[in-house]
């Protein structure tokens, strides 16, 4: 068969060797996706609807303004913040430690790994129905669970405490995604050559000694990419908070994107599309700090 | 460390993981009376299907007596259309993500282009954006062009939600295909497509298809854009989970069913494609 001719569509276009026609779908549904947003969430920063007229107003600058002076701003940025950090660090230190014990040939060590996938797959908001019910005021398990060991005094709840709530949601967020950094942490652990592990051996070095001078260098850029993943999806995250806590009580849970969020549902179309673009100025900084600085590839 | 104490302790961690799951499942078993029993019922519960029976209808001709009046099982809480706009709109996404995504990403690995990776760094960048950021201005633009509150609008929106993904990681596993095979093809006078779609894509066929099973997921799962940008025209399984919360309290053995039937087909996608699972969460920059 004469593949020129049988596959050549009509002017040639696919068939260009030029990579044009190859990439403009995906050019086209990236402007739509990245740059038309961008530039509409900046316009609508600048704009605000007025209940009074009824209509989208220009209104210059009182959004940035309003956002700088807004307390429940600060406190949402800094929930972001504090839920970002400490969800990354326990999720990487406990990710690490489980990637240590089941990085195995032994029978068994492949469905332990198996089984570990299954939380990744299911939907953000229905991982926080099954903690909602776990950590119900009054017949969750969880709150039992910490009742009957004293952790908690008898009348405590966890989601509707000011200090625990935070906590409550960042419990499902670890329970869903330890598994995440484990699995890549065991994929790096694993394509790691075995000669500087088996010489370290043979010249007596002790097993942690091993890890902090081999295994963590030698990782560095999984767990980078991991971190950056990991990271990325924190900042982002708001299915939990919007089943749990709806950012309550009070404002103590509200994460940035909640509140972009409810601000967007109040009518407050200007402010919230500030709050958001103000979050996604944020990460688009660090995250590419990070790309840079961590020497990340793709 | 002793061979039988990491057993142990691998186990136990797979079980504390698996836990919930488990729980989940038995909620949506459950009669309420065992739901809220305390200390919990993990396994001398009475099992009742009733809560799947009135999700899915199972039973058509099961007939409930409700304030005097007889009606067909199901009712309130009735969701399979839910189940069907869930699954139009994961392989209507999935189809239109993965036919965007091949191409940019044979391109990408065949066809360098001036600046390639500050549009890689590019496609990056627009998988960090918070979907708040994108769903606003989303909701002003579909609003002006009717595509409010339609399985076409949220399938879009979710096809750009997982083309970094699907090109990042389509490009890492044509990148794996040694480019002789072009080279010797070209020469040989085949057109550029003829060797991209007779010979690299059956190559890649495995690829294809794990990438394809995590734009699935990623749509199956996703919450945010469809929470703003549907009324009531349609609903995925995630956002009409959180319906069974109401005021007079909650639904939780239906809302355990839909759950449950909306989590066992994605765990057996994600069993079948394990094997690339590290390189997809990875976007393609991890090996396994």
């Amino acid at each position: 068969m004469d593949s020129k001719k049988s596959y050549s569509l009509p002017g040639g276009f696919i068939n260009s060797d030029s990579s044009l026609p190859w990439l403009l779908p995906l050019i086209t549904m990236l402007v739509v996706f990245a740059i038309i947003p961008f530039f509409y969430n900046i316009y609508l920063s600048f704009h605000e609807f007025v209940p009074a007229k009824r209509a989208l107003l220009f209104v210059g600058w009182d959004n940035w303004i309003r956002l700088f002076t807004d307390e429940v701003f600060w406190g949402s940025l800094k929930v972001s913040l504090y839920y970002t950090f400490m969800c990354l660090a326990i999720q990487l230190v406990l990710g690490m430690g489980i990637a240590l014990l089941i990085d195995s040939d032994d029978p068994g060590f492949g469905i332990i790994r198996s089984i570990l996938t299954l939380t990744l797959v299911i939907p953000p908001a229905i991982a926080g129905m099954i903690f909602l019910i776990m950590e119900d005021a009054n017949y969750g398990l969880i709150t039992w669970g910490l009742k009957s060991m004293g952790l908690i005094g008898q009348e405590d709840t966890i989601l509707a405490d000011p200090t625990l709530a935070l906590w409550g949601v960042m419990l499902v967020d670890i329970w869903q995604w330890t598994p995440f950094m484990v699995l890549i942490l065991v994929a790096g652990l694993r394509s790691l050559p075995s000669e500087p592990f088996e010489s370290a051996m043979i010249d007596g070095a002790r097993p942690f000694q091993v890890f902090r001078r081999l295994t963590l260098p030698m990782l560095h850029k999984v767990i980078a990419v991991a971190v950056l993943i990991r990271g990325i999806d924190l900042w982002r995250m708001v299915d939990y908070v919007f089943v749990l806590t709806s950012g309550g009580p009070g404002t103590s849970t509200y994460t940035l994107s909640l509140y972009a969020w409810q601000r967007f549902t109040f009518v407050q179309w200007g402010y919230g599309a500030t709050i958001s673009l103000f979050s996604l100025i944020v990460i688009l900084i660090v995250g590419n700090a990070f790309i840079h600085f961590a020497k990340v590839k793709w | 460390m002793n061979k039988v104490l990491k057993q142990v302790l691998g186990w136990f961690t797979a079980a504390v993981f698996f836990f919930p799951i488990y729980f989940w499942i038995t909620v949506s078993i459950k009669k309420d009376k065992d739901i809220f029993a305390l200390p919990p019922k993990l396994f001398n519960f009475d099992i009742s299907l009733e809560a799947y029976e009135e999700v899915f209808g199972i039973s058509r001709f099961l007939y409930v007596e409700d304030m005097g009046a007889v009606r067909p099982g199901g009712g309130d809480f009735y969701m399979m259309p839910n189940l069907v706009d869930s699954i139009i709109i994961a392989l209507g996404s999935t189809g239109l993500a993965m036919l965007i995504s091949i191409l940019g990403a044979y391109s990408l690995s065949r066809i360098p282009i001036r600046g390639q990776q500050h549009f890689m760094g590019w496609i990056l960048s627009t998988r960090m954006m918070p979907p708040v950021a994108v769903a606003i201005p989303m909701f002003f633009i579909y609003k002006n062009i009717g595509l409010m509150d339609t399985h076409l609008g949220i399938i879009i929106i979710h096809a750009l939600m997982n083309l970094p993904l699907a090109v990042l990681l389509m490009k890492s596993f044509f990148d794996d295909i040694p480019k002789d095979i072009d080279e010797a093809a070209l020469l040989d006078g085949a057109s550029r497509f003829y060797v991209f779609w007779r010979l690299i894509v059956p190559l890649a066929i495995g690829g294809i298809a794990a990438t394809a099973v995590l734009c699935f997921i990623f749509s199956w799962t996703e919450f945010i854009f469809v929470l703003i940008l549907t009324q009531t025209g349609l609903k995925t399984i995630p956002v009409v989970s959180t319906s069974f919360v109401t005021s007079t309290g909650t639904a939780w053995d239906n809302m355990a069913a839909l759950g449950t039937a909306a989590i066992i087909p994605a765990f057996i996608f994600i069993l079948l494609v394990q094997r690339h699972l590290v390189r997809g969460l990875t976007l393609g920059s991890v090996k396994q």
